[in-house]
């Protein structure tokens, strides 16, 4: 969600791509402690100050010396817009994490899938190459569905109620903000959303639907919720795992880490590492999202690192 | 010469009018076999209508193709409750996205798979082209997702090689700040639009006090689309943006693409990918060239969605002029939805004409108005317009009066208001019955 805006203080620029990646990546695998040691974290902050200061608006975050292909202004309500810019490589991978998150979702070859989302949130844009220019394959082209977006505003519920209703998709993704209008505009008629919907998703951007929330949501509704947390500024996606209720991390994606008060089994902020964003580094990357760092073992996938928010 | 992925030559808007009738002809034929072979929905409307479509031998012959509009879309979609309702072959083995129209008159689905989005994309790149977008160039995109323009943009952007930003949120006006710091940021050069986010960025650059010149400096062209710009309008926004030219785009994801060029005469016809005909609404006959009717369309493109004969309830023209940019393809224009024309004292009015009478007073250039419309038989104006930010009221009404007296021999009645209701899609009609409700 939106986090309160920020005052940032200009400080000197410093750049933020020119670190040697396979470096990093064979530390934070060998050594996590030395990394966390030694690799400074990168805050909101950092990049509104360095856009601030340097008058880059990718907050000197772009790698290369060509203009990037594609870029997107972030939701966040900070001080000045941030943006990440990207490559076709870099998108074609941040589609395939979207690609994980609805496989682990269910989702399957012939389905369709729901986005009431604006069209610039990664959930959106990951979905098709259709809506994305130089994205190869979204997640719907790779899985072989067929994906539609309606806005994220609030007001358009009543038109992703019709949208549900004639398309009959497996899934619905929805901003955890528009569950409320889109409960609210449903229950107005009286067949049950699960003749229309397999399961809804709740996404949202460094928070997640409470999960008291989610039940009530869930009994009214009478469909599973399921959650999706994403990370814009780090290009990073998790979704909730329907056999274990923790959220999956991709290693060969993604490193996470929790702030220093979240040692020893308790909460604290994630910090994450983008090991496919090269060129518009994230790397320690200190979320708002607050988490437990919970063991491999999920019966779906016993490798993955899971967190519990 | 003709490059992979496109169904036309690049000099197709060049060819002699009788070649491209011959070429339409073709196109039209071959989507009437496709429609009547593949499609349920025309199967059953050509069934019911006793049309066969092999009796279709020249162009004029095809104005017997039966129409539809888009009540008729909505009744099969409620009756078969689901988005397929028969114009379109799903193709599972194929990339594609669901669409919607925007709902002026109800939401519809649009199937748009890959090989629509590359023929229709490649069409559109021409236009884009037009208006100055070169490989390289910084642009900003605006169109969301759900918007079959996006499709569209999508691909335009890869063939032409531009680079691209997108701001957060959407095109509603509400988002305005979001898309001027898109365009102070990453300076682009080249901005796709809806006409009514453009004036809610001047209304932000107000709000800033930020010069929009300053703001659009980077910005060479800027390709507005989703309301009509009459041509006061589109010189004064010119100079309050600085911006070296601004080109109107029409177009729905039914069919119709239709483009200004340089000479801004009217919108040539993209006859590569759509046949335009002008129909009277009461006969349903077709209409010389010059005059006002409905717009009705046919996709030439054999993929996705198609409509053949669409009534588009638009209102529109195909013109009579030739433009200077020698470019064969016809001129025409679209002034408004069909339910928004006004019959009043005697005659047929649209918005339009009143709002390109309304620009030749300097303060009331690209001034917010509605027409407030009676259902009982309207003998006089009634606008409600929003006050400009400077000039004696008073005196700009009685010349507003002149004015309208002499272009269309009518009486006004103005009210002048702080702020007019947020109509997004810049709607100029609103019901009396509406109004005295707000009023009240």
């Amino acid at each position: 969600m939106n986090q309160p805006r920020r005052k940032s203080k200009p400080r000197s620029a410093v750049r933020f791509s020119a670190r040697d990646f396979r470096l990093l990546r064979a530390q934070a695998r060998r050594d996590p402690e030395k990394f966390a040691a030694t690799v400074p974290v990168v805050t909101l902050d950092d990049w509104v100050s360095a856009k601030i200061t340097s008058g880059d608006p990718y907050s000197l975050r772009w790698g290369k010396n060509t203009p990037p292909k594609i870029a997107f202004q972030l939701e966040y309500d900070t001080e000045v817009a941030l943006y990440i810019a990207c490559d076709p490589d870099v998108l074609n991978v941040y589609a395939q994490a979207l690609r994980r998150c609805w496989s682990s979702f269910g989702i399957r070859r012939g389905d369709r899938v729901v986005i009431f989302d604006y069209g610039t949130s990664p959930v959106s844009y990951l979905a098709s190459c259709s809506f994305t220019p130089y994205l190869a394959r979204g997640a719907a082209d790779i899985l072989g569905c067929l994906p539609i977006c309606n806005d994220g505003a609030a007001n358009l519920s009543q038109r992703a109620v019709e949208i549900v209703k004639f398309v009959c998709p497996r899934v619905l993704f929805l901003r955890t903000d528009c569950l409320h209008p889109f409960a609210t505009e449903f229950n107005k008629g009286s067949t049950p959303l699960s003749s229309y919907v397999g399961a809804l998703v709740a996404v949202e951007n460094e928070g997640v639907l409470a999960a008291a929330d989610r039940d009530a949501y869930q009994k009214n509704l009478g469909v599973p919720i399921y959650r999706l947390l994403r990370a814009d500024a780090a290009l990073f996606l998790a979704p909730e795992c329907a056999r274990c209720g923790l959220f999956h991390i991709w290693p060969d994606l993604y490193h996470v880490e929790l702030s220093e008060q979240g040692k020893h089994g308790r909460e604290g902020q994630l910090l994450i590492t983008n090991w496919f964003a090269e060129h518009c580094q994230a790397v320690r990357y200190l979320s708002q999202v607050q988490a437990v760092l919970e063991r491999p073992g999920c019966p779906a996938k016993a490798t993955d690192p899971r967190i519990g928010i | 010469m003709t490059e992979p992925g496109r169904l036309v030559s690049r000099d197709m808007d060049r060819w002699p009018a009788a070649r491209l009738q011959r070429y339409q002809l073709r196109r039209l034929k071959k989507i009437l076999h496709y429609g009547s072979s593949e499609l349920p929905f025309y199967r059953e409307r050509f069934a019911k209508a006793d049309f066969d479509p092999r009796t279709i031998k020249t162009l004029a012959d095809f104005a017997r193709v039966p129409s539809f509009a888009k009540k008729e879309v909505l009744d099969a979609l409620h009756r078969k409750k689901t988005f397929d309702v028969g114009l379109e072959r799903l193709n599972r083995a194929e990339s594609g996205a669901l669409c919607m129209t925007s709902g002026t008159l109800g939401t519809s689905f649009l199937y748009l798979p890959k090989r629509w989005a590359s023929i229709r994309g490649d069409s559109l790149a021409r236009a884009y082209r037009w208006a100055g977008l070169r490989r390289g160039m910084r642009m900003l995109m605006a169109a969301p997702a759900w918007h079959s323009l996006a499709v569209q943009e999508t691909r335009v952007i890869q063939r032409l090689g531009a680079t691209c930003v997108i701001p957060w949120g959407t095109f509603l006006p509400r988002y305005a700040r979001h898309f001027l710091d898109a365009i102070i940021d990453v300076k682009p050069s080249f901005v796709t639009i809806f006409l009514p986010m453009l004036y809610a960025l001047l209304g932000e650059c107000r709000i800033r006090d930020l010069n929009p010149a300053r703001a659009f400096e980077t910005v060479d062209s800027i390709l507005v689309v989703g309301a009509p710009m009459t041509p006061l309008a589109r010189l004064n926004l010119r100079q309050q943006l600085g911006v070296k030219d601004i080109f109107e785009g029409l177009g729905n994801p039914e069919g119709l693409t239709a483009m200004e060029c340089p000479h801004h005469i009217g919108h040539h016809i993209f006859l590569d990918c759509c046949y335009v005909e002008i129909v009277d609404p009461a006969t349903g006959q077709l209409l010389p060239d010059g005059q006002r009717g409905n717009v009705v369309i046919t996709s030439l493109i054999p993929h996705g969605s198609v409509y053949i004969r669409y009534d588009t309830e638009d209102l529109g023209a195909i013109l009579t002029q030739r433009c200077a940019c020698r470019r064969t393809w016809p001129l025409m224009e679209v002034y408004d939805r069909r339910a928004n024309v006004l019959q009043i004292g005697g005659q047929q009015l649209v918005p339009y004409d009143i709002r390109s009478c309304l620009d030749e007073l300097p303060e009331l250039v690209n001034i917010p108005f509605a027409v407030v419309r009676s259902a009982s038989k309207m003998e006089r104006l009634t606008l409600l317009i929003q006050k400009p930010p400077s000039g004696n009221l008073k005196e700009i009404g009685v010349r507003m009066a002149t004015l309208l007296r002499k272009r269309f021999n009518l009486e006004v009645l103005e009210e002048w208001a702080e702020e007019l209701p947020q109509r997004w899609k810049g709607v100029t009609i609103i019901e009396e019955k509406d109004w005295r409700g707000m009023r009240v």
